[in-house]
């Protein structure tokens, strides 16, 4: 059952326009990431959804009803949001049954509801708090609680665990996740933080200026991006991008190179087609690049390390491959960056060969930068 | 931002500092004293010209009695609580209302109203004082109550106006998304959410224009002319004779008027709670 649906949503700020005609279509029970770099309109899109932004143009339906003008209180969501928002002058449960209150239920309702958010929450022992006494964490469970005792039929989160340590952060990621199985509810996530989007995602919607690039299934947005954008976008480190000619077209593969880089041979998605001589973007993420061990053998990049950073479980390097110049890099510096997955004795400023998997290129086209590979398998081959 | 303590080894230093804040403060205080002195003698103390020194003779308990016994300063002081309280309670209930819309709704002319209502301040308010009574004659209220409430409250919702808007201005954006997310009518916020939060804000407040209109004298001079009606400071001035003055009643009058803005100050001292808004968001 659809839960929530966007049709052609437009937001326009004046001359600005910030939402361009987005649609997309929830699930019942999905768990929906929104990411995208800042201004990209995902806050926007979340709090038009919520009623507090008014839509340019356009429906919002909400479980097969119009709520494109309704009041945010009489859509059926919750919202949740980064600075938690909760009246420091309430006690947790005032806070949490706030709503209820408002909408005049009776009391026995409204504990009954506070009671039932604070257990699946385990802050039963808080109840009585004031906001200010308790942790970040404790506040914006609380949080997430008043949205709970709504029982809504969309839940909106406005990036709610930016501002918590990262220990904490990863600990609510989780129990998230595990609130969202118990709930079954319908769940909008914003977020700028990939993990966030990678781990809790049932599909993400990658934003960027106003339009949606891709919608999908995490490791679908990872393995088969439509576009650049989305391929540089998702991923840390990023996606190499280097520019490069076709020199070859045979069938549905063609090879290509570039000053510092060896031809490689990559297969083409179905219906794509490239001339010979044309210019492409190609992608290669840093954990399909490898040291190669002689500087001869299938060696498709040599240069010098200009860096190496030391992660522990892995290694980044950044390699300055002389001519061979990526395109916004990691780094900002046109090095390439290449990550092991154990620790190397590379030194900085030692001369290097690279190695790069053809299975894992991404090809865009030059002028649209849709990708024109073919399609790369999800689970392990 | 902090000033930087005088180090306790520069003896010097910290004594001149010390004689410098003594010398202020008794200067300060200097007529305050007088007054409560005087306001302690008898008549002959103060028919003898013993206004500075100490009293020869105490008639405490006789000049405050006479106070209220032998002028109608008990009337005068009914008049004035009866005027100022319900204006104070006017202006608070006006400027919350018109501070809560100019702060959070967006609408064509918020700017224009709340310049007004700023701008009102700037004009010295002595040039109203024709239109005001001639206004005040023409609707029957010149020589009322009414009168000096309406114009209190008129007159002092301009200043209060802005001082609550820029208090509700400064709460956090979300506790407004949040309250309207979660289906709270404006009236509802404005309730729940937005007085609690302004409580010390409307205590000063409070503090401020009961002041102001408690000591007002100038409106009470122009807008009354009957006992029944004068409020304290007008009424004070009547103490005075055309020949003789007793300057000791008069003082005791004078330390009687003083007192309620004090008694308002402790008041409402418990509702300055500090970091009343700490614990919303973040922190």
């Amino acid at each position: 059952m659809t839960s929530l649906e966007l049709r052609h949503v437009n937001k326009n700020y004046g001359a600005y326009h910030a939402l361009r005609g987005i649609d997309l279509s929830v699930e019942q029970g999905e768990f929906i990431v929104m990411v995208g770099p800042s201004g990209c309109g995902k806050s926007t899109l979340l709090k038009s959804i919520a009623g507090l932004e008014t839509i340019s143009s356009g429906q919002i339906m909400i479980n097969g009803r119009d709520v494109s003008t309704a009041e945010p209180g009489d859509r059926g969501i919750a919202m949740v949001f980064q600075s938690y928002a909760l009246y420091p002058h309430m006690t947790v449960a005032e806070n949490m049954g706030f709503g209820l209150r408002m909408a005049k239920r009776p009391k026995a309702e409204i504990d009954a509801a506070v009671a039932r958010a604070a257990k699946i929450l385990r802050i039963t022992d808080q109840l009585d708090k004031r906001p200010k006494q308790l942790s970040g964490g404790q506040r914006q469970r609380v949080a997430i609680g008043r949205a709970i005792t709504r029982s809504p039929e969309v839940f909106l989160f406005d990036e709610p665990l930016s501002n918590l340590d990262a220990a904490l952060r990863t600990q609510m990621r989780v129990e998230l996740s595990g609130l969202h199985a118990e709930l079954g509810a319908t769940m909008v996530y914003v977020t700028h933080d990939q993990v966030e989007a990678m781990t809790m995602a049932s599909r993400i919607v990658v934003l960027n200026r106003g339009i949606i690039e891709q919608v999908g299934s995490p490791l679908e947005l990872y393995r088969n991006p439509d576009n650049l954008f989305v391929a540089g976008f998702l991923g840390a480190p990023r996606m190499n991008f280097f520019p490069v000619t076709v020199d070859q077209v045979s069938g549905n593969s063609v090879t290509v190179s570039a000053p510092g880089l060896a031809p490689i041979v990559v297969d083409l998605a179905a219906g794509a087609s490239v001339q010979k001589g044309t210019t492409l973007t190609l992608g290669i993420r840093p954990e399909n690049i490898a040291i190669s061990d002689t500087a001869s053998a299938g060696a498709a990049i040599s240069g010098h390390v200009r860096l190496v950073e030391h992660l522990g479980r892995e290694t980044i390097l950044y390699v300055d491959a002389g001519e061979l110049q990526c395109v916004s890099s990691e780094s900002g510096t046109g090095h390439i960056t290449v990550q092991i997955g154990h620790v190397t004795g590379v030194a900085a400023d030692a001369p290097i060969s690279l190695r790069i998997d053809p299975r894992e290129v991404y090809l865009f086209s030059a002028n649209d930068e849709r990708t024109i590979t073919v399609r790369k398998p999800i689970l392990d081959k | 931002m902090y000033p930087r303590p005088i180090p306790e080894d520069a003896i010097w230093h910290r004594r001149f500092y010390f004689t410098a804040v003594l010398a202020i403060l008794i200067l300060w205080l200097c007529p305050l004293f007088a007054v409560i002195l005087t306001s302690f003698r008898s008549t002959q103390d103060v028919m003898g010209g013993n206004l500075w020194g100490w009293p020869t003779q105490f008639g405490l308990i006789d000049n405050y009695t006479s106070v209220f016994t032998q002028t109608p300063m008990a009337r005068y002081f009914l008049n004035s609580l009866m005027i100022t309280i319900p204006s104070v309670i006017g202006v608070l209930i006006m400027s919350t209302l018109a501070g809560f819309v100019l702060a959070r709704y967006r609408f064509r002319g918020n700017m224009l109203v709340f310049a007004l209502f700023v701008g009102g301040n700037f004009l010295p308010y002595q040039i109203m004082m024709i239109p005001v009574r001639d206004l005040m004659v023409r609707i029957g209220l010149y020589d009322t109550p009414a009168a000096l409430i309406i114009f209190h409250i008129a007159f002092q919702t301009g200043f209060a106006t802005l001082f609550m808007r820029n208090f509700i201005a400064a709460l956090p954006d979300e506790l407004f998304q949040a309250a309207r997310a979660e289906g709270a009518s404006p009236f509802q916020t404005l309730v729940h959410v937005v007085i609690p939060l302004v409580r010390p804000a409307l205590a000063a407040l409070a503090i401020l224009i009961f002041t102001f209109v408690w000591n007002d004298y100038f409106w009470a001079v122009v807008l009354t002319i009957s006992d029944t009606v004068k409020p304290v400071t007008a009424g004070l001035a009547n103490l005075r004779g055309e020949w003789v003055s007793a300057w000791n009643l008069i003082s005791a009058g004078t330390i009687v008027v003083a007192v309620p803005p004090v008694v308002m100050f402790f008041l409402m001292q418990r509702h300055f709670i500090a970091g009343l808004t700490m614990g919303a968001v973040k922190g």
